[in-house]
């Protein structure tokens, strides 16, 4: 098992889903439709839940036939998978994850939502009990790749913030004499503080127009 | 639906295999994390367009089961999922794949039921399209950015960082070579990023259409 990249962290939990409604669609129906329907970037529900570096969401309906001699075999449950990259160098940080997580995306009220259709979760009513959902769902990961770094999500905002920044500053000052290109140096520096939270990229930021925090 | 979230795509494969291969496979795959076979890997680090990628390979038993109401999951293979968040188009990626690290691929997939090795492509397209499952919700905390803008970024800030503590002392003469320096280290880093080019997108709305015309979707 190898959940871990450093302080990268690969979570998939697969949550069965009730077999009816009681309604006219079924519960894959539903949360298809739920989820295509969420908004996307900065607007996703996953975007204010801190170290979500990326994540999905799909329901896994059944398996793919590989056609003759293969057996042909079915799923007996559906399934509701999350999957998501985070920061989370221990164990414990993936709780407080999935604390924040229940808490924080979609302003607290998205987790009741998208997890309505998923057996069991009737009896789940707090943070704890979500916590405890997931990680009976928990998939282990048997090889996790990282091809990029495993910083908190807020520093990468802010380098990516610093790099948009930098890049411009050095190409619209170049040529300068060195006491006016220091002067315009050290203003620049105070504007984007490198070693400061803020100012910093909005996570999900779709938009150059909107990205900054400041 | 969708499989993009601004420049990053996800895919998400399943595949069966027998339990002998699994066993087999998850002893290679715990091989790779050992630093004498971790040169293994360093295929995928060529392919620079990767944020994350993983397998879990999970067997019958492994499928949760949250309550005695929940028939048990009764199945010959085990299956390994394999999900990727990489830049660039499915075509792009599925082909950089099968040229750069087509002998690592054959291992990462090996045995697995109907895998038809990583060359020719056509038939390794098919089986890619074949098992890929859609994604009905995608995030990423940074659309505008592609894998290597993270990692030139975390180089930028961290150059950056150093170089006002190492400066605040200066002359304007000594400065401004200092400066230069940085940049002569930072070439590579910088650029700036935007929305678009996104090239995923058009490629994903033929194959949307073409799923729709098929009634697929």
């Amino acid at each position: 098992m190898s959940n871990h990249s450093d302080r990268a962290y690969g979570l998939m939990v697969l949550c069965p889903l009730k077999s009816e409604t009681g309604l006219d669609q079924s519960p894959e129906a539903f949360l298809r439709d739920f989820l295509n329907d969420l908004p996307q970037h900065e607007l996703s529900p996953m975007a204010a839940v801190p170290n979500t570096y990326l994540c999905r969401f799909f329901v896994l309906n059944d398996l793919v036939y590989q056609g003759k001699p293969a057996a042909l075999e079915h799923l007996k449950s559906k399934y509701l998978a999350f999957v998501a990259e985070i920061h989370a160098p221990e164990e414990s940080d993936v709780d407080e994850y999935l604390r924040l997580m229940w808490k924080l995306a979609g302003g607290g009220g998205f987790v009741p939502k998208a997890w309505q259709y998923c057996l069991g979760f009737e009896s789940v009513t707090n943070a704890d009990q979500f916590v405890e959902y997931m990680r009976r769902c928990q998939i282990q990961t048997t090889l996790y790749f990282n091809g990029s770094t495993d910083e908190p999500l807020a520093e990468q905002l802010k380098a990516l913030y610093l790099k948009q920044e930098f890049t411009r500053f050095a190409y619209e000052h170049q040529g300068l004499p060195p006491a006016a290109l220091q002067d315009a140096f050290r203003a620049f520096a105070a504007r984007v503080r490198p070693s400061a939270a803020t100012p910093t990229w909005r996570p999900g930021a779709s938009s150059l127009a909107t990205a900054v925090i400041e | 639906m969708s499989n993009i979230a601004g420049k990053a795509y996800a895919m998400n494969l399943v595949t069966p295999l027998t339990e002998l291969t699994a066993d087999f496979n998850k002893v290679v795959f715990f091989g790779l994390k050992i630093p004498l076979f971790k040169d293994k890997l360093k295929g995928l680090l060529t392919l620079s367009m990767i944020h994350y990628a993983r397998w879990s390979i999970v067997r019958p038993s492994e499928f949760p089961r949250v309550s005695a109401a929940q028939p048990v999951e009764e199945l010959n293979y085990n299956y390994m999922f394999f999900f990727s968040n990489f830049n660039g188009s499915w075509a792009q990626y599925v082909d950089s794949f099968s040229a750069a690290i087509p002998d690592g691929l054959n291992s990462l997939w090996h045995d697995n039921i109907g895998w038809p090795k990583a060359v020719p492509q056509q038939p390794f397209h098919r089986y890619v399209n074949d098992n890929q499952l859609w994604t009905n919700h995608y995030y990423s905390a940074y659309p505008m950015a592609a894998s290597n803008d993270v990692k030139a970024a975390k180089q930028v800030k961290e150059e950056l960082r150093e170089f006002i503590e190492d400066t605040l002392q200066d002359e304007p003469d000594q400065f401004s070579r200092k400066y230069h320096a940085l940049l002569k280290r930072l070439q590579d880093s910088l650029s700036c990023m935007a929305e678009t080019p996104i090239v995923s997108l058009a490629h994903q709305a033929v194959v949307e259409q073409c799923r729709v015309d098929e009634g697929i979707v």
